[in-house]
């Protein structure tokens, strides 16, 4: 009975209502859209990031990010890889890699690069790399003379598959060591500077390179399942001797991502109310128009023995609805328009370059997240029942005395 | 010479889901000059004819000619124009413009009129004096009493001398005191300056007023009574 | 006319709590829009500045080709040619010489792959910000030959300072092996943490002999008096200077060309953010759109009385109309000039954005984001909040256009 009559009264100016209801639609709609948009667009820079050679976990000599030089590899790599066989569970993946600066060159052209010699077969599983040769082999476990090559330094260097590279780096003696690799097969990234910053060849062909029987310069470890990155870090932190070696997760391997991820969760933030603030105005000022409208009604309930909270409880009970029937359907909006971009994205082919500039692909995929959806509804769900107080207290104040000089 | 020629005129409109017939096709003539009362129980009719005449409502047949204009062929513009130049009403519930003040409400007719600003000040001043509203007219209509806001109607319909003055039960809300004064007024202006009056009412006082009564019933004319003079 | 302003007017004041909610509504999208629109060209062009200062100047004349593959081969052979065209342009304030290979460059015990760049000391000092960016150390000098200005990131990682020697180690422009050792002058700093990280440059006449340019430079990096010249001493050049001596194609690159990423980056986010603003607007529309709903319905009555007085149906509907303008343009006004007062003092102070200090550094800025008031940003929100709402006012006033007086007049 209660709720029925404040239903009905909402419905009394059934335009006013709408109106507001709109208002609240579109602000919600555009939190949850907009947010799974953004979120898309986040995420995609952070797989991005960590897909290039990252993963979540890695682990290195002490002071090898410091110095990323074959000096700082890790020796003893087989007491590590015994402790990820006990340590890990079993979805967990991992590789080895060795990492250096280098030089390449053929006739004519020459550029600094990043080489890579890795375990193909487990890379494969954790990197970008498998998933991205778009022309001739990938790389054979004992090949010891092939490279993998960008698209872009592919062009750049005017040469092509099957053709040499001389890559020239230094040895751990300090003497600079060069060979000839030929090019096997070429990879596309999401972003052209990747391409145009790594070669991969073998860990055989690496150790050939730099003259060397062991060691390591990365491992870099990939989660499944829902595990917390954090707290695998930590395990390995507590079972490796520190005083060697470096646990990092992909937050201190990207600071700047993992800044990103929290200015946007700021951004986000700031917006919701933002928004919220523009709607705010509006519920307030619609449902101020519905109680001065009542006064007579509000005055004669009080003259029939009404008690102040229950009329605040009546407005505020109004407000509610209107409040939720606006924030459902801008909800279902939002999710329906989520879905429709879900298969195909939406495509920034026009800013390109734009979205490379900020470590994106060109095709986004809005990403729905239950937090944003739970964040965007309470932001504005408890908002609004604040604003909505302040009619309601307006109400409580009308005097039956007030109400008959009307 | 007819100011107002009605012939034949039909309205009907629904009140929910009901069709209720208001004019059943109603013929009159009114002279200029004219003080007539149009007289009967609610919803015999007589507030449509009213805003018939005064081309604020339209029939759904017959035809209407006020002042040799033959509202069929009117645009909306062109009736609000007519209504300016030939029309007054007062209205049973005065209907004052809330915002604006006594004088300004009688100024606001001639300033659509396109009246100089001197003059329409003077002409505001001498009519609210006439109908003796002297020293409130800087007063809003919220700080004025019925009768009071009732005579700024009055002043408001007549101050830019009309053709015709349309008053729908103008002293439905006033005391009897108030009605009389007001009636008489109006009767003056009748006088001196041959303005048409055209009442809706069921005030037996105005009706004695009224030099002639057109009764009407369901919608139709029952009785025109022209009193002697 | 004065009346119907006044009649507006006290309209307005007949509900001032409605009144002030509304005003407020678009006040607040207004100074949203003005300073969230000033910050963000103010570091679009902290950006901009950062990037044309510090490297590619505001055009570069280059031979055809050189910028996509960056090949040694791609030089222009004889610059002073086009350097005597330059000198005859008045707009442009300085050009300098540049030639770039990139090279393995070692220390005692350190190697890296990097862009080596041969620059003309004087000449590169009145065109970037390289000189006033040295930290340790010195700037080149005229005289100087095998001497070398490295980034800080990169001394930290080659383990180096001043007076330490490098081995430059490359392939020359005939491809032949270039090989050269230089002695450290001076480390900068330029915030930039790309540029710090891998650039070196040393005198353009060492690198000429070290890298067999034989005279030949890659680009010629200019200054013009304003950025808004750029444009047109662009298309002069570029009709002027269609190929060199050799007979090899030469191209005007602007600042656009050079860095498209930057341009288009700046593009997406202007473009995402005006969508946010566009629902913002339309939200606050939405929002005050009962305000206008209201006074019409609530004074039907008086519409009709209006209409009945002789009103003609089109001044009422301006009369209404002008209520809600006033009421936008003052909120508005309100807005947007509380917005400008709120730019114009962080223009002065800065904003602090230190937690993502990591990230504007990545796009050449500093920690502390100035916002830039300007006619554009300062006029752009409040000028689409006014068009948008006062559409939303349209709406409800078209309806006084409809009312039949009589039925008007009856209502309560």
């Amino acid at each position: 009975m209660y709720f029925e009559l404040a239903w009905r009264n909402i419905w009394r100016n059934s335009r006013r209502t709408l109106v507001i209801i709109t208002a609240v639609v579109i602000g919600v709609w555009s939190m949850v859209f907009l947010g799974a948009f953004s979120r898309g667009m986040l995420n995609n820079m952070l797989e991005n990031g960590k897909s290039v050679l990252i993963g979540d976990i890695q682990i290195h000599h002490k002071n090898y990010r410091e110095d990323p030089s074959i000096d700082k590899s890790m020796e003893q790599a087989e007491i590590i890889r015994h402790l990820l066989k006990n340590n890990l569970s079993k979805n967990t993946l991992w590789t080895e890699r060795i990492k250096v600066s280098a030089y390449v060159s053929n006739a004519r052209h020459s550029t600094g690069v990043t080489l890579v010699g890795i375990d193909p077969v487990k890379e494969k599983e954790i990197s970008f790399l498998g998933k991205s040769i778009v022309n001739g082999n990938y790389l054979e476990p004992n090949d010891k003379r092939g490279v993998l090559v960008g698209k872009a330094l592919l062009e750049k260097f005017d040469t092509k598959i099957g053709k040499k590279l001389i890559l020239m780096t230094r040895s751990k003696s300090g003497k600079v060591v060069s060979k000839a690799f030929r090019i096997r097969g070429v990879f596309k990234a999401q972003m052209e500077s990747t391409e145009k910053s790594y070669l991969f060849i073998t860990m055989h062909g690496a150790r050939n390179l730099l003259n060397i029987e062991e060691g390591i310069s990365e491992i870099s470890i990939k989660i499944f399942d829902d595990q917390n990155v954090d707290i695998v870090a930590k395990m390995l932190k507590n079972n490796i001797d520190e005083k060697l070696y470096s646990v990092e997760t992909w937050k201190d391997l990207l600071p700047m991502l993992e800044a990103y991820v929290r200015i946007f969760d700021g951004f986000m933030y700031i917006w919701y109310v933002v928004v919220f603030i523009a709607m705010g105005f509006g519920i307030v000022n619609t449902s101020l128009m519905a109680v001065f409208e009542r006064v007579r009604e509000f005055g004669l309930l009080r003259a029939l023995g009404m008690k102040p909270w229950r009329v605040i409880a009546s407005v505020l009970t109004e407000s509610t609805f209107t409040l939720t029937v606006g924030i459902v359907a801008g909800n279902c909006l939002g999710i329906i328009s989520v879905f429709l971009l879900k298969e195909n994205g939406l495509d920034l082919a026009l800013f390109g370059k734009g979205a490379e500039f900020f470590g994106m692909s060109r095709i986004i995929y809005p990403v729905l997240t239950l937090t944003d959806v739970i964040s965007v509804n309470s932001v504005i769900f408890f908002l609004g029942i604040i604003v909505s107080l302040y009619p309601a207290i307006r109400a409580a104040q009308i005097t039956p005395v007030e109400a008959m000089r009307e | 010479m007819n100011i107002v020629n009605a012939q034949n005129i039909k309205k009907s409109y629904f009140q929910g889901k009901m069709q209720v017939h208001a004019l059943r096709g109603m013929s009159v003539l009114v002279d200029q000059s004219e003080f007539m009362a149009l007289a009967g129980p609610s919803g015999s009719g007589k507030t449509t004819m009213l805003n018939i005449i005064g081309g604020i409502d339209s029939p759904d047949s017959g035809t209407i000619v006020v002042d040799n204009n033959d509202y069929a062929d009117m645009k909306q513009s062109q009736l609000a124009d007519l209504r300016l130049k030939k029309i007054g009403f007062v209205f049973q519930a005065y209907n004052l413009i809330p915002v604006l003040s006594a004088q300004e409400n009688v100024e606001y007719i001639m300033l659509l009129q396109g009246v100089a600003a001197s003059e329409r000040k003077e002409k505001a001043i001498a009519i609210l004096d006439d109908v003796g509203l002297e020293g409130k007219y800087n007063r809003r209509p919220s700080e004025l009493s019925g009768g009071q806001q009732q005579r700024v109607a009055v002043a408001r319909a007549i101050v830019s001398n009309p053709a015709i003055v349309l008053a729908d039960e103008p002293t439905a809300n006033l005391d009897s005191k108030t009605g009389e004064s007001l009636l008489d007024m109006m009767k003056k202006m009748n006088q001196e300056k041959n303005v048409t009056f055209i009442f809706s009412t069921h005030d037996n006082m105005v009706m004695d007023y009224a030099k002639r009564i057109v009764k009407l019933k369901d919608g139709q004319i029952e009785e025109d009574i022209v009193k002697e003079k | 006319m004065s009346t119907d302003i006044k009649m507006a007017l006290r309209n307005l004041f007949r509900s001032p709590v409605r009144t002030m909610l509304t005003l407020s509504a678009i006040a607040f999208a207004s100074l949203i829009l003005v300073f969230m629109l000033s910050f963000q060209l103010g570091s679009y062009e902290a950006m901009v500045n950062s990037s044309v200062k510090i490297h590619t100047g505001h055009f570069q004349v280059q031979a055809k080709g050189y910028n996509e593959k960056q090949n040694m081969r791609f030089a222009i052979s004889l610059p002073n040619d086009i350097a005597e065209k330059l000198d005859k342009i008045k707009k442009i304030q300085a050009y300098t010489f540049r030639a770039n290979g990139f090279s393995l460059v070692s220390s005692k015990n350190r190697t890296r792959g990097i862009l080596v760049t041969g620059i003309d000391p004087e000449r590169e000092a009145w065109v970037s910000t390289i000189k006033t960016l040295v930290r340790k150390g010195e700037y080149l000098d005229a005289k100087d030959r095998d001497k070398a200005l490295i980034g800080s990131l990169l001394a930290k990682h080659l383990k180096v300072s001043v007076n330490d020697e490098l081995t430059i180690l490359g392939q020359g422009k005939d491809g032949s092996i270039a090989a050269g050792v230089v002695t450290i002058k001076g480390i900068f700093s330029s915030g930039i943490d790309e540029f710090d990280r891998a650039s070196i440059q040393i005198p353009l006449n060492y690198f000429n002999d070290v890298f067999y340019m034989q005279g030949s430079v890659h680009e010629i990096v200019c200054t013009a008096e304003s950025l808004y010249d750029v444009k047109k001493i662009t298309q002069e050049l570029a009709d002027d200077l269609q190929k060199d001596q050799k007979g090899r194609d030469i191209v005007v690159l602007d600042w656009k060309e050079l860095v498209p990423g930057l341009v288009q980056g700046i593009k997406l986010d202007l473009v995402s953010a005006i969508i946010f603003y566009i629902i913002l607007i339309v939200v606050v529309a939405f929002s005050i759109l009962n305000t206008f709903l209201m006074a019409i319905l609530e004074r039907t009555k008086e519409f009709g009385v209006m209409l009945a007085l002789g009103v003609k149906p089109s001044r009422l509907l301006k009369l209404v109309l002008m209520e809600s303008a006033f009421m936008t343009l003052a909120g508005v006004v309100i807005g947007g000039g509380a917005g400008a007062l709120l730019t114009l003092w962080f223009m002065t102070h800065g904003i602090n954005l230190a937690g993502a200090s990591e990230i504007l550094k990545e796009y050449g800025m500093s920690g502390v984001v100035y916002p830039k008031l300007s006619l554009i940003s300062a006029l752009a929100g409040p000028g689409a909040v006014l068009l948008i709402t006062l559409c939303a006012a349209l709406y409800p006033a078209l309806k006084v256009k409809k009312l039949v007086p009589a039925v008007a007049i009856k209502s309560a």
